[in-house]
C-alpha cells in the first residue's frame, strides 16, 4: 500500500488473520493486476480500511493506493477524477450525501458491466438498494444494474455509560425519546458530566446527519415519498417540528453549551473523554470506546438502537459509504477494482474486516460467534438497527439540499432563529431546489 | 506625426509577455463571468450548459448566506485591518527606536506570518477550546468563568479576528518598518533643533511622511482580509449559525460542496467587483487627501 496511507505492524494482521480463522483465497493469486488507486475520506473508520487493505495486497500480491482525504476533500478529488477525460482513481469510496450524484451523472460503472457474470454474495447488505440503479427509470431498485459494493454500513447507534446508568438506578437502554431525555437529565452534571453530547455544527453531511434518527424516530421525514419520485416537502410537519425542538432542548437543557459549534470530532472527544453519558453518534467510532490509548471509558460503554417515538420503530439515518468504479479508467484497472471489491464482499473478508475493527457490510459477521464478544457488543444493537435505516438522498442534488439542512439546523441550534423558522425556511428552499431540478414536488403550508 | 522606429520594436518585444499576462490573468475571469450566465449538470459523464442569462446576479440579494457573509466580512476586514495596522505601526516604532536587539525583535514580530494558515487554524482552536484550551485554563486560574470563543455567536467573530490581528500583524509591522527606515533623517534633526516632543514628532512629521506607506499597507491588508478564508475553514466553518460567514466561504460552498459552478461564479465575480470599487474608493481617497 502507498505511503497515503496509515500502516499496521505485522503483528496486527496477523493477529486479524488468525482471528478470522482462515481469508478467503485469492483466486487469480499467480495473475497480478494493475495497481490501482482508491480515493477515500479520513474517518474514524479509514484504519480498519487500510488493515483489510494491507491484508489484500498481501494475499493477491496487488497493489492499492489509498488516497486519503478530509470529508469534503474527498469530494472533490472524486468529482474532479470523473469529470476529466481519463480518471486518476479506479474506486470512488462514495458517502451516502453524493452516490446519487454519481450514479446519476454516469461516472460509476455498472459492477455488471464489468463482469457480467457476478452476483453480489446473498448475505451483503444492499443498504436500501442504494448499491442498484436503474439508469432508465432512474431509481435505485434491484431491477437495476449492481452499481457499487458497500464498504461501511454505518448508522448512528445510541452510545451510553452503562456504569453510570448502573449506579443512577438506570435500566436498560433508552428505546425512547422520552426516556433518552429522562436519562440525559437525571446524569447531567455541567461541567464534569454533560447528559447528552449532540453534533449541532454545520459542515458538509453534519448535524444534519445526526438529526436523521431524531426526525424518523418521530415518524417524520423530509419528503412525502421519495422513493416513487414525491418530493414534496414535509420536514416543517408537525414531527418535523417536535424533532427540531427535542432536539434542540435536549441540547439546552441536559446538553453541552457548545452543541451549536460541536463537530463529530468534539462530540466523540466528550464522549470517550467520560464527560458525557450518552450520544447518538455513527457507530464507527465503536473501537476507538474501549482503545486504552484513545479513550477514558474502556468496557463501560453499551450501544442501543437510536430511540424513537413510542410506536414506531427505531429509523437510523444511513450514512453509509459505498464503492464505486470508475467509468472513466482503463479495462485492466476496472477489472482490477473488481477484484478487491469481489474479494471484499465475501463473508470470511469480511469477518477478518470487523476483527480489525471495521463495521461488516456482510450478515455471516453479525451471526458469526464474535457477535457474542466483549469487545463486539455493540453488533446485536447494529443488527437489529439496520434493518430499519433510512437513506434520504435518492436524488443527485442532495449536496445542495444537505447545505440548506445544515445551515438551517445549526442556525436553529445556535439560537439565531426559531424552530419554526428554520423548518419553514428550509422547506422551503428545498422545495425550490427540487423544482429547479424538475422533481415533483410541492410544500406543506407554513408552521406558525 | 513622426513614429518613433523603435515603437514597432518595443512591441514587439512585449507582446510576448503581454500575451501570456493576458492569457493567465484574463482568460479565467472571463471564464468565471462566462461561466457565471449558465447552469452546469453532469449527465452520461458529459456537462451540459443550460443558459440562464442574469438569473444567478438576480438571486444573489435574497441569498441568505450571501447576505451574511458581505456583513461579516466587512466588519472582519475592518476590524481586523485596524488593529493590524495600529499594532504594526506601534511595533514597528518601537523596532524602528530601538538600540539593541533589533534584528531579534524584528525576527520575533515576523513569526506569526510565516506560520502556514493551516498550523495557525490548529493551533488557535486549541489555544481556544473551552474544555482544555490554554486561555480557557488562564481563565479558570483567574477565577473566570471560560468562555467558549468559538461557540457562541456574540464571540465567534471577534475571536476570529483576534487570530487574524495576530497572524497578519507582522505584514503591516514590515511595511512600516521599511517605511519609517527610509525617511529623512535630517527633518527629525530640525525639528529636535526646534524643540519639537517626541509626540509631536510622531503627529507632525512620521505621520504624513508615512501617509503613502500607510495608505499602500491598509489596501493591501484590506484586500487580503476581504478573501479570509483559511481561519474561517479551520476555527468555525462559518458557524455557529451565520456568526462567521464570509464570502470566501460561502463561494466555496455554494461553488464546490453544493457543486452549483454557475451559480458560484456569478457570486465570484460579484465579489471581485466589489473588491474593485472598493480599490477605486481606496484610490480615490488616496487622490483627495494628496491634493
Amino acid at each position: 500500500m502507498a505511503q497515503h496511507a496509515p500502516t499496521f505492524p505485522r503483528r496486527t494482521l496477523l493477529g486479524a488473520a488468525a482471528a478470522a480463522g482462515t481469508f478467503p483465497r485469492f483466486a487469480d493469486a499467480q495473475a497480478r493486476m494493475a495497481p490501482i488507486t482508491i480515493v477515500i475520506n479520513q474517518s474514524p473508520w479509514l484504519d480498519s480500511f487500510a488493515r483489510i487493505v494491507q491484508l489484500y495486497e498481501r494475499e493477491s500480491g496487488n497493489r492499492i493506493e489509498l488516497d486519503v482525504n478530509p470529508f469534503a476533500g474527498s469530494l472533490e478529488k472524486q468529482r474532479n477524477s470523473v469529470r476529466a477525460a481519463r480518471g486518476t482513481t479506479d474506486i470512488l469510496i462514495m458517502n451516502s450525501g453524493w452516490f446519487a450524484e454519481m450514479y446519476f451523472g454516469g461516472f460509476v460503472q455498472p459492477i455488471t458491466d464489468i463482469d457480467p457474470a457476478y452476483r453480489l454474495d446473498q448475505g451483503v447488505y444492499t443498504l436500501g438498494d442504494t448499491v442498484f440503479f436503474d439508469a432508465a427509470t432512474k431509481t435505485m431498485n434491484a431491477r437495476g444494474k449492481l452499481m457499487s459494493m458497500p464498504i461501511a454500513p454505518l448508522i448512528p447507534l445510541t452510545y451510553y455509560r452503562a456504569d453510570l446508568y448502573r449506579e443512577a438506578g438506570i435500566e436498560g437502554p433508552p428505546r425512547t425519546f422520552e426516556q433518552l431525555e429522562a436519562n440525559a437529565r437525571r446524569l447531567n452534571r455541567p461541567p464534569r458530566m454533560i447528559g447528552m453530547v449532540q453534533r449541532g455544527a454545520r459542515g458538509p453531511n453534519s448535524v444534519s446527519f445526526d438529526f436523521l434518527p431524531y426526525i424518523y424516530g418521530h415518524g417524520g421525514g423530509f419528503f412525502r415519498d421519495p422513493a416513487n419520485g414525491d418530493f414534496t416537502v414535509t420536514l416543517n410537519a408537525a414531527e418535523g417540528r417536535t424533532a427540531l425542538d427535542f432536539y434542540i432542548r435536549l441540547a439546552r437543557e441536559a446538553g453541552h453549551p457548545r452543541t451549536a459549534a460541536m463537530d463529530q470530532a468534539d462530540v466523540i472527544q466528550a464522549f470517550a473523554t467520560g464527560r458525557a453519558a450518552q450520544m447518538i453518534t455513527v457507530i464507527a467510532a465503536w473501537s476507538q470506546m474501549d482503545d486504552r490509548e484513545r479513550s477514558a471509558v474502556v468496557d463501560r460503554v453499551e450501544w442501543a438502537a437510536p430511540p424513537s417515538v413510542a410506536g414506531k420503530p427505531t429509523a437510523p439515518g444511513l450514512g453509509h459509504w459505498l464503492a464505486g468504479i470508475s467509468r472513466n479508467v482503463p479495462d485492466d484497472r476496472q477489472r482490477a477494482a473488481l477484484a478487491f471489491l469481489k474479494w471484499f464482499g465475501t463473508a470470511s473478508t469480511q469477518i477478518a474486516f470487523a476483527r480489525g475493527g471495521g463495521i461488516p457490510v456482510h450478515a455471516a459477521a453479525y451471526r458469526d460467534g464474535l457477535a457474542d464478544e466483549r469487545r463486539f457488543r455493540w453488533m446485536k444493537p447494529m443488527a437489529e438497527a439496520l434493518p430499519h435505516s433510512v437513506n434520504p438522498y435518492n436524488f443527485p442534488e442532495a449536496s445542495e439540499v444537505i447545505a440548506v439542512l445544515e445551515l438551517g439546523l445549526n442556525r436553529a441550534i445556535a439560537g439565531e432563529i426559531s424552530s419554526v423558522a428554520a423548518l419553514n425556511g428550509m422547506s422551503s428552499e428545498i422545495a425550490d431546489i427540487m423544482a429547479k431540478h424538475g422533481h415533483r414536488t410541492g410544500k406543506l403550508e407554513p408552521l406558525r | 506625426m513622426r513614429r518613433d522606429p523603435d515603437n514597432w520594436w518595443r512591441w514587439a518585444t512585449l507582446s510576448p509577455a503581454l500575451l501570456l499576462m493576458l492569457g493567465l490573468g484574463l482568460l479565467p475571469v472571463l471564464n468565471l463571468v462566462v461561466l457565471g450566465f449558465f447552469d452546469v449538470r453532469w449527465a452520461d459523464g458529459r456537462s451540459i450548459w443550460t443558459f440562464v442569462g442574469t438569473r444567478h446576479y438576480a438571486a444573489l440579494p435574497a441569498d441568505p448566506l450571501f447576505r451574511a457573509s458581505i456583513v461579516n466580512t466587512v466588519l472582519f476586514a475592518l476590524g481586523a485591518v485596524a488593529g493590524q495596522m495600529l499594532l504594526g505601526f506601534a511595533l514597528a516604532l518601537l523596532c524602528h527606536k530601538a538600540t539593541r536587539g533589533r534584528v531579534f525583535w524584528r525576527a520575533l514580530f515576523v513569526l506569526p506570518v510565516l506560520i502556514p494558515g493551516i498550523v495557525i487554524g490548529a493551533m488557535w482552536k486549541l489555544l481556544l477550546n473551552p474544555d482544555f484550551g490554554a486561555i480557557a485554563q488562564l481563565f479558570e486560574v483567574a477565577g473566570l468563568e471560560p468562555l467558549d470563543w468559538l461557540g457562541e455567536a456574540s464571540t465567534a467573530l471577534f475571536a476570529v479576528i483576534m487570530v487574524d490581528i495576530w497572524h497578519w500583524t507582522p505584514f503591516c509591522f514590515l511595511l512600516f518598518l521599511a517605511g519609517l527606515e527610509s525617511l529623512p533623517r535630517d527633518v527629525y534633526e530640525a525639528a529636535k533643533v526646534d524643540g519639537a516632543s517626541a509626540w509631536q514628532e510622531l503627529l507632525r512629521i512620521t505621520l504624513p511622511l508615512m501617509w503613502p506607506t500607510i495608505v499602500v499597507t491598509f489596501v493591501f491588508r484590506l484586500v487580503l482580509a476581504f478573501k479570509v478564508f483559511d481561519e474561517i475553514y479551520l476555527l468555525t466553518g462559518g458557524g455557529p449559525g451565520t456568526a462567521t460567514e464570509v464570502v470566501s466561504f460561502t463561494i466555496y460552498q455554494r461553488f464546490f460542496t453544493e457543486d452549483r459552478a454557475g451559480y458560484g461564479a456569478a457570486m465570484s465575480v460579484a465579489v471581485i467587483f466589489l473588491i474593485f470599487l472598493m480599490l477605486a474608493a481606496a484610490a480615490a481617497a488616496r487622490r483627495r487627501v494628496q491634493s
